[in-house]
């Protein structure tokens, strides 16, 4: 009972926290690219006369949402019609579950690892989600009943399928360095530190070139821009223009949950999840040989706020790739994802190995 | 026969033609303002100056008569350079307001200035001013700082209508047209001078700032207000509705024809086309409402069948109609002799018989001495020998009073108006249908003088209304004879077939200059 | 024809990965974001405030000025008794592309005058501002220099401007009452003639 009254509480904090986030994002967008552009971005929406920064745009938007008039083509299925974006939302919230996002919480005799669902190959548990979420596209495209939504179905799926090898290999190296899937584990296994305490042993210090890889392929499956074709909002149509109302905010809010699910792969995977560089859970362990205890509450603290900073940075890093970048040609995705990203990762592998084998601590 | 050079061209003419007249016939245009082909001589304007060798300065063409070898110039930089001078004094004092010239558009002034003007004026001395707008009669209005004094008009009242009201009067700049104190242009065939004035000094009061003569569509028919049958041609406007209080058909223009009507068209004519807008039957009646023309043919087909029919058919309609009427009713007592009083006329255009297809009609024994008289036919409807009786445009009630027509509509079981206008009589018919006019259908009249001459379709018939020949060719498909004709060219074809009168003729062959009936004869028309 | 070899510039393996390039355009929208960041916050705190942060115009409290040629809304110009320059002569009907003109002329009672507009009307749903009845207009009638660009109707109808609009570019329908002084076919009174020309009648 106490044990479901934990597990309830945590999936409550972590989908409060990557709900709201997510709607924030509409406003991070708005304002973010309005500052690189040189512009003010949306200030209007007001609540008596208060505006704001025009963060009640997001609740306006909200508000659109959930009450402009929720159109089914005629022609269309409309049992796969409404099903589709609720499997994209879905999916893309329950890959959350498996993320770790602190370190193990000690109340009492109790320990609570901060993690809604302790998972040994959270790692295949997350990358799964992660692709049956292209069923949400493909449905939308084909149930639409519209030439131009399954054309965009079918090119959001070949892409998502092509970038979800690369992406996939990519983290292959980094599982023969941890040797672990339990993203928990891979966590506390980057606490680690090399050159005489120096550098912590993260990911991105151990797999660099995957984390190019692996950040490049996350951000095709976010299909955000440069990856958009898929969407294409205002030259190609993508699968989701037979949607209105909620079903469409559904796959919009897929977009920015899937840029944070990313981001906080890419945060656990490569950036010491909720490690802090040079913190042992008794506390910092400097390379100069000061030490600084500290206490479990303040542990966890500083474990939970590193990991927020780390995941809300990468965020800010796709969305600035986001304004910086123009859009690929259909080709030069597949040509990047097919003869780049793949071939590369794979050779990672083997290097990964190769040097595994001949410096490795089990040789 | 001297023969001359024009331009470098050689032509042969008549002893007496003037250098104009020789142009003209090799297809030379010489400007001109008051030169006019029917008037006489007066060769005041000079614009039409011409280059003859051996002469030493520029000749009027308009005044000089053609000798052997001649060689004429008429587009030499020196005559051009004597045209722009001549137009530099014309335009001494006219006053430019062609934006508001109703004359605009089709005025000489601006035409030649267009090919010869300065453009660059030098007379910088004040304009005369004269006196504007002024009524000259009930339908001309004169601007005296327009007229540039070519005398065309004053000519016209001389020698054409013989009437004197115009003149020209005091001299030098302050010369000014006007009618002589106490009289008005009021002689039948005042708009003429309207026609003949090369600018804006003369204009109808009619069609005063009812529109730009721009947006004018023109058709070329014939004047159906007389026997005469003079050619005109329609101006109308379809796509401006603000313009005329909607009205589509804005003024007539006579047409030329050597053998009809020459340049000229009476009053009558020229602004009795107000009926072609006003009062017009827009949709079809019956006994208790509106109903659609599908249902009225039905239901008058019905009625129709194994009745005893009286048809007062109209010198209205066309050729091609009274064909078809005979043709549809060929048991019914037929006739298109209607006792019109007659109206007015003269021994120049207006013919008394105001109708303008009576020799047509009597040609297709519709009217003449062997057609039944319309006032018996009603007479035997009254007295119930006719069960149903059709009236072509006719009103009864003026022909032969508000009694009897009641009488009538009351005795027979089926009175049926057919019409483009209100009238009294539409009032008393059962069904009432609404027909085109006749510049709003195909076909042919034949004038007094036995000429076919063709009425073109300027414009579709207003709002519900069609054409005479359309509803009887529907109504024989639901009860008479099968007719498979579907367009008056295609009525006419059988129509000379059947009639020797018409023998020979088509569409193509009466043209626009129609076709004489080869045993014409100006007889008067029956009636 | 002139040949003009285009040299395409050969990538080393370095550039060949986008990488380098995807970091200078970092750079770039970066220093835009943290420059204006900072700006903006220190707007907040009243400092910079010289130093602007952004080149958005707040449109409708902020208005851009119009360039002195600038076609705007019509208006239709007055002679020194209030009544419309114009004298009909419908040469702007004429040369409308877009025939939204309409003028429906009558006879005025000064004979050198001639010709003067009993109806005046601009459907400026159909107008194309193409500035072709401004250049037309022998009497310099008719100007586009109000400045009005916010036209905007719920109906058709309210797209269309009469003689009152037009000569008064400050009202708006619907129109109350009626103030000119001669005689003109009224879209207050419903296209009735209104007005007449000892301008006694129809002064409000």
């Amino acid at each position: 009972m106490e044990d479901l009254l934990i597990k309830l509480a945590l999936a409550g904090i972590v989908y409060f926290g990557v709900l709201n986030l997510a709607g924030l994002h509409t406003w991070v967008e708005r304002k973010q690219s309005a500052l690189i552009q040189d512009r003010i971005g949306a200030n209007r929406a007001s609540i008596f006369g208060f505006t704001f920064l025009g963060l009640f745009h997001s609740i306006a938007d909200a508000l659109k949402m959930f009450t402009k008039e929720d159109i089914v083509p005629t022609g269309a299925n409309r049992v796969l019609h409404t099903l589709a974006p609720m499997f994209s939302v879905f999916f893309a919230l329950a890959a959350f579950a498996a993320i770790p996002f602190g370190p193990a919480l000690e109340v009492g005799e109790r320990t609570i690892e901060l993690q809604v669902a302790k998972i040994d190959v959270a790692l295949l548990y997350v990358f799964a989600m992660l692709s049956v979420g292209v069923y949400g596209v493909i449905l939308a495209g084909f149930a639409s009943s519209n030439n131009y939504a399954i054309l965009g179905g079918l090119r959001a799926t070949a892409q998502m399928i092509s970038y979800e090898i690369a992406l996939g290999i990519s983290v292959v190296g980094l599982l023969m360095v941890y040797e672990t899937m339990d993203l928990g584990e891979l966590v506390r296994a980057q606490g680690q530190t090399i050159a005489g305490g120096w550098i912590p042993f993260w990911g991105i210090v151990a797999q660099p070139v995957a984390f190019i890889i692996f950040v490049t392929a996350a951000l095709a499956e976010t299909k955000r821009t440069p990856f958009d074709l898929p969407e294409g909002e205002s030259e190609i149509i993508g699968y989701f223009v037979e949607y209105s109302g909620m079903k469409f905010g559904m796959f919009f809010l897929t977009d920015f949950l899937e840029t944070i699910m990313v981001a906080a792969l890419a945060t656990t995977l490569f950036f010491g999840g909720w490690q802090v560089p040079y913190l042992q859970p008794e506390g910092f362990h400097f390379p100069w040989g000061a030490e600084l205890p500290v206490a479990n509450w303040l542990y966890v603290l500083l474990g939970v706020m590193s990991f927020t900073f780390k995941v809300l940075a990468f965020c800010w890093l796709f969305m600035q790739v986001r304004w910086t970048l123009p859009r690929f040609r259909y080709d030069q995705l597949m040509k990047l994802g097919w003869k780049g990203l793949f071939p590369i990762a794979v050779i990672n592998v083997v290097v990964t190995a190769v040097l595994l084998l001949l410096f490795g601590e089990g040789s | 026969m001297p023969s001359l050079t024009i331009d470098g061209r050689e032509v042969s003419v008549p002893d007496g033609t003037t250098v104009i007249q020789a142009a003209e016939q090799l297809g030379i245009f010489i400007p001109r303002y008051c030169y006019h082909p029917a008037l006489s001589v007066a060769g005041n304007c000079r614009i039409c100056l011409v280059e003859i060798e051996k002469s030493p300065k520029l000749q009027i063409a308009c005044n000089t008569f053609v000798n052997e070898g001649m060689v004429v110039h008429t587009g030499s930089e020196e005559v051009e350079s004597g045209r722009r001078m001549v137009l530099e004094f014309l335009l001494a004092n006219h006053p430019l307001d062609c934006p508001v010239c109703d004359q605009s558009g089709e005025c000489d002034l601006q035409n030649f200035y267009m090919n010869f003007g300065l453009y660059n004026p030098r007379f910088r001395e004040h304009k005369v001013k004269k006196q504007k707008a002024v009524q000259v009669g009930p339908h001309v209005m004169l601007d005296q700082e327009r007229c540039i004094l070519c005398s065309r008009c004053v000519r016209f009242t001389d020698e054409i209508t013989e009437t004197g009201e115009f003149g020209i009067f005091n001299r030098g700049n302050r010369a000014e047209l006007g009618v002589y104190p106490g009289t008005e242009l009021d002689n039948p065939y005042s708009g003429n001078v309207v026609d003949i004035c090369p600018v804006g000094a003369l204009t109808e009061r009619e069609f005063r700032f009812q529109a730009r003569v721009w947006y004018l569509s023109s058709a070329s028919t014939v004047c159906n207000g007389c026997s005469r049958g003079c050619n005109i041609d329609m101006h109308y406007v379809l796509d401006r509705p603000h313009l005329n209080q909607g009205k589509r058909v804005m003024r007539v223009k006579p047409r030329y024809h050597g053998d009809v009507n020459e340049w000229w068209l009476c009053d009558e004519g020229r602004f009795g086309f107000g009926w072609l807008d006003e009062g017009r039957l827009e949709a079809v009646r019956g006994p208790t409402e509106d109903a659609s023309w599908e249902h009225a043919l039905n239901v008058i087909a019905k009625l129709m069948q194994e009745k005893r029919v009286g048809v007062i058919a109209s010198t209205q309609l066309t050729n091609e109609e009274l064909f078809l009427i005979r043709e549809i009713f060929p048991d019914a007592r037929v006739t298109a002799s209607v006792p019109e009083r007659p109206g007015s006329s003269d021994d120049f255009l207006i013919k008394p018989d105001k109708t303008p297809n009576t020799r047509g009609a009597a040609l297709l024994g519709l009217a003449g001495p062997n057609a039944p008289d319309a006032e018996d036919i009603v007479d035997e409807a009254i007295a119930k020998k006719l069960d149903v009786l059709w009236i072509m445009g006719h009103d009864l009630v003026d022909l032969f009073g508000a009694e009897k027509a009641r009488e009538l509509s009351e005795s027979v079981e089926l009175l049926v108006f057919s019409g483009t206008n209100e009238s009294p009589t539409a009032e008393l018919a059962h069904w009432v249908l609404p027909t085109a006019s006749y510049v709003e259908k195909d076909g042919t009249f034949v004038n007094c003088d036995g000429r076919v001459q063709r009425i073109g379709q300027a414009f579709p018939p207003l709002a519900d209304s069609r054409e005479d020949w359309r509803v009887l060719l529907d109504l024989a498909r639901l009860a008479g004879p099968s007719l498979e004709w579907s367009s008056p060219a295609e009525v006419f074809r059988e129509l000379s077939e059947a009639e020797g009168a018409f023998a020979n003729m088509s569409y193509e062959t009466i043209s626009d200059q129609g076709a004489l009936i080869p045993s014409a004869k100006p007889t008067e028309a029956a009636s | 024809m002139a040949i003009k070899v285009v040299r395409r510039p050969t990538l080393t393996l370095w550039e060949k990965t986008y990488l380098p390039q995807i970091l200078r355009g970092l750079r770039i929208t970066s220093g835009h974001f943290f420059r204006n960041l900072f700006l903006h916050t220190a707007h907040v705190f009243g400092r910079f405030k010289d130093v602007p942060a952004s080149v958005t115009i707040q449109y409708p409290e902020q208005q851009r000025g119009l360039m002195s040629r600038f076609r705007s809304r019509h208006r239709l110009m007055s002679r020194e008794d209030d009544t419309p320059r114009c004298v009909g002569c419908m040469l702007c009907e004429t040369i409308c592309p877009a025939k939204c003109i309409t003028i429906v002329p009558d006879e005025h009672p000064n004979p050198t005058v001639e010709k003067y507009p009993v109806s005046f009307d601009i459907n400026l749903g159909m107008c194309v501002y193409c500035g072709y009845c401004v250049e037309v207009c022998p009497e310099d009638a008719i100007r586009m220099d109000t400045g009005i660009l916010d036209v905007a109707s719920y109906s058709r109808d309210g797209m269309k401007l009469d003689i009152h609009q037009l000569l008064d570019p400050g009202l708006r329908k619907p129109i109350a009452t009626c103030n000119l002084d001669f005689p003109h076919k009224c879209g207050v009174s419903g296209g009735e003639m209104k007005g007449s020309w000892n301008g006694s009648e129809g002064r409000s």
